[in-house]
């Protein structure tokens, strides 16, 4: 199963790769299982990605394609071992004065397919509602995604908060988007910056794995 | 200060015609940076486009004043009822945003896959006239009277602006093909599309192309500017393979070209995200005629190395050294700029994309002083 799936999602074939997710399912396969074979793949897309075999064009297709099974399993998944699974929870979000998502979303989809748990909090933001939910969750990872400038002092502010709270050593602060660069890393005090989501993971895997 | 034998104009004209001007000519993109700078909030701005314009022409004199003003005002200038832009919703601030946020893009589907067929058998033009007012829940004639009082608008400011000896940039503004499809279906629709029914959108690509150039064509006649501002940054390699670039933007980028410069428009590629990997093919576009606006995303030098000579650059002092950097960071980066792209001419300094509105007056100043004073190594 893992093969075929491996063959239709590298071939950016959606429909293919439904009908098999589907047969397995009527076939009585775990769903767990056929979550894991999807995993495998999302990983090899992520690594082809990062060698530039891939374009963000293959990765955002892979991603919806992921995304589509995740609707079919995740009903079935509910009373499964999904736990099992879990690598770590992420507190994600698009800060205060920015309503734009695609790069998040896509962060968000591959994360999930490497076994992440994500509390995505959408667009705009407040940053009293990523402390909230820092808090609800226990997440011990928080990522900010940003396309304008105006986003920085919202970042700022949120990280600011972790410190009042006395959260920041306890949160890996990780930011990404367009303008972000390592100067704007330094300024609002965030652990780590990208704009590639695949070192987005890297770097939220390697952080649980030093904590751990 | 480097003695000035040239005006604005004949700057910008010998940059693009890969010549050596007098200096540097430089250009912050500034649309919402003057608003906040001169103490409005941005919805003040859209509410008050006169008062916007004031700022824009007292931000112009506050900065020393530069060679061109990129747009007068923070709208986009239209043609009454035709679209050489996909018909995105844009966010007001004061309206759809906070009062002091900045316009923004809601980005959502436009039409649907299944419209791809129509938009091939009507073209670009009557497929929206069709289908405008059942997408958008608004009224063409009234999106068309409004377009026109702002074209108008933009005519009438432009006129000041040149009475003060001000030339303005923008002519009008047009999307690529590629990006007018990809803001009509949303990124990722786009792209599920191109891998899933490739010949339904070119087809409708096919079909759309020619109105695209003729609606900018009718704009820049009434603004009586010649340039073509060409937004696409949906179309480069850093989301798209080059076979995919080969078939879906630059056959109808090379169309753009041919028919703008045949009436001696320039067309100003303004390229935001990393066009690294399809700078060779803007090679084979005519020589001296068009300009690569780059953002800071495509590395600027390696950008020299390939077009030097053959197109004029334009950037690419990147946003967050303009909001976050020091004066000595932006000096720093402009020198470099000046002397390594700036070498030979074919050189326009600006802001890679637009002026960040939060970004540091001194830092905006230090850029436009840098190519008034700074001559170069070479």
């Amino acid at each position: 199963m893992e093969d075929q799936l491996r063959a239709a999602f590298l071939r950016m074939k959606r429909q293919e790769a439904m009908d098999i997710v589907k047969a397995e399912i009527n076939r009585g396969t775990d769903p767990l299982v056929i979550l894991n074979a999807c995993r495998h793949v999302m990983e090899e897309v992520g690594r082809k990605f990062e060698t530039r075999e891939f374009f963000l064009s293959e990765l955002i297709y892979a991603t919806e394609v992921f995304k589509g099974i995740n609707t079919i399993l995740e009903p079935l998944l509910k009373s499964s071992r999904e736990n099992d699974l879990v690598e770590g929870s992420v507190v994600f979000g698009t800060p205060k004065g920015d309503i734009h998502d695609l790069g998040k979303n896509i962060v968000i989809t591959m994360m999930k397919a490497h076994g992440f748990v994500v509390y995505d909090l959408g667009i705009d933001v407040p940053p009293e509602k990523f402390i909230l939910e820092l808090l609800r969750t226990g997440s011990s990872i928080l990522a900010m995604s940003a396309l304008i400038t105006p986003t920085f002092e919202a970042m700022k502010e949120i990280i600011q908060r972790l410190k009042e709270q006395g959260l920041r050593e306890k949160i890996f602060v990780i930011i990404g988007g367009a303008v972000t660069s390592e100067l704007v890393r330094k300024e609002v005090g965030a652990d780590a910056q990208t704009l590639d989501p695949t070192e987005a993971i890297r770097l939220c895997k390697n952080y649980l794995r030093a904590r751990r | 200060m480097i003695y000035e034998t040239m005006s604005g104009r004949e700057r910008f004209q010998a940059a693009i015609a890969l010549e050596k001007p007098d200096r540097t000519p430089v250009m912050p993109l500034t649309v919402s940076f003057p608003i906040r700078h001169q103490g409005m909030t941005q919805g003040e701005a859209w509410r008050d486009l006169d008062k916007a314009f004031q700022a824009t022409l007292d931000t112009f004199d506050d900065l020393g004043g530069f060679d061109m003003l990129p747009k007068t005002n923070i709208y986009w200038p239209m043609l009454g009822g035709r679209f050489s832009n996909a018909p995105v919703r844009n966010l007001i601030p004061g309206r759809d945003l906070p009062e002091d946020a900045i316009a923004q893009i809601d980005e959502r589907e436009l039409f649907s896959r299944d419209d791809y067929d129509r938009i091939a058998s009507l073209g670009w033009n009557r497929f929206w006239e069709e289908h405008y007012e059942k997408m958008s829940g608004k009224s063409l004639k009234r999106l068309g009277a409004v377009q026109h009082q702002l074209l108008q608008r933009y005519c009438r400011e432009k006129q000041v602006c040149e009475d003060r000896g001000i030339p303005v940039l923008l002519g009008a503004a047009v999307d690529s093909v590629m990006m007018a499809f990809s803001l009509s279906r949303t990124l990722t629709q786009f792209t599920l599309d191109l891998y899933e029914v490739p010949d339904k959108v070119q087809a409708a690509m096919d079909a759309s192309c020619d109105d695209l150039i003729l609606n900018t064509l009718d704009t820049i006649a009434i603004t009586n500017i010649p340039l073509a501002f060409i937004v696409l940054e949906r179309g480069s390699g850093a989301i798209y393979r080059l076979d995919i670039f080969e078939r879906f933007e630059w056959p109808y980028l090379q169309r753009f070209v041919d028919a703008f410069v045949s009436e001696g428009i320039t067309p100003w590629f303004h390229l935001d995200t990393d066009w690294s990997l399809n700078l060779p093919y803007f090679r084979k576009l005519p020589k001296g005629k068009c300009v690569a606006d780059l953002d800071g995303s495509t590395n600027i030098f390696r950008a020299k190395e390939i077009l030097g000579g053959h197109m004029c650059i334009s950037g690419d002092v990147r946003a967050d050294m303009l909001t976050l950097g020091t004066p000595k960071d932006v000096r720093e980066y402009c020198e470099r700029l000046i002397d390594e792209v700036g070498k030979e001419g074919g050189f326009f300094l600006t802001t890679g994309c637009e002026c960040p509105v939060d970004a540091k007056f001194e830092n905006v100043r230090m850029m436009i002083d840098i190519a008034k004073t700074y001559r170069g190594k070479h």
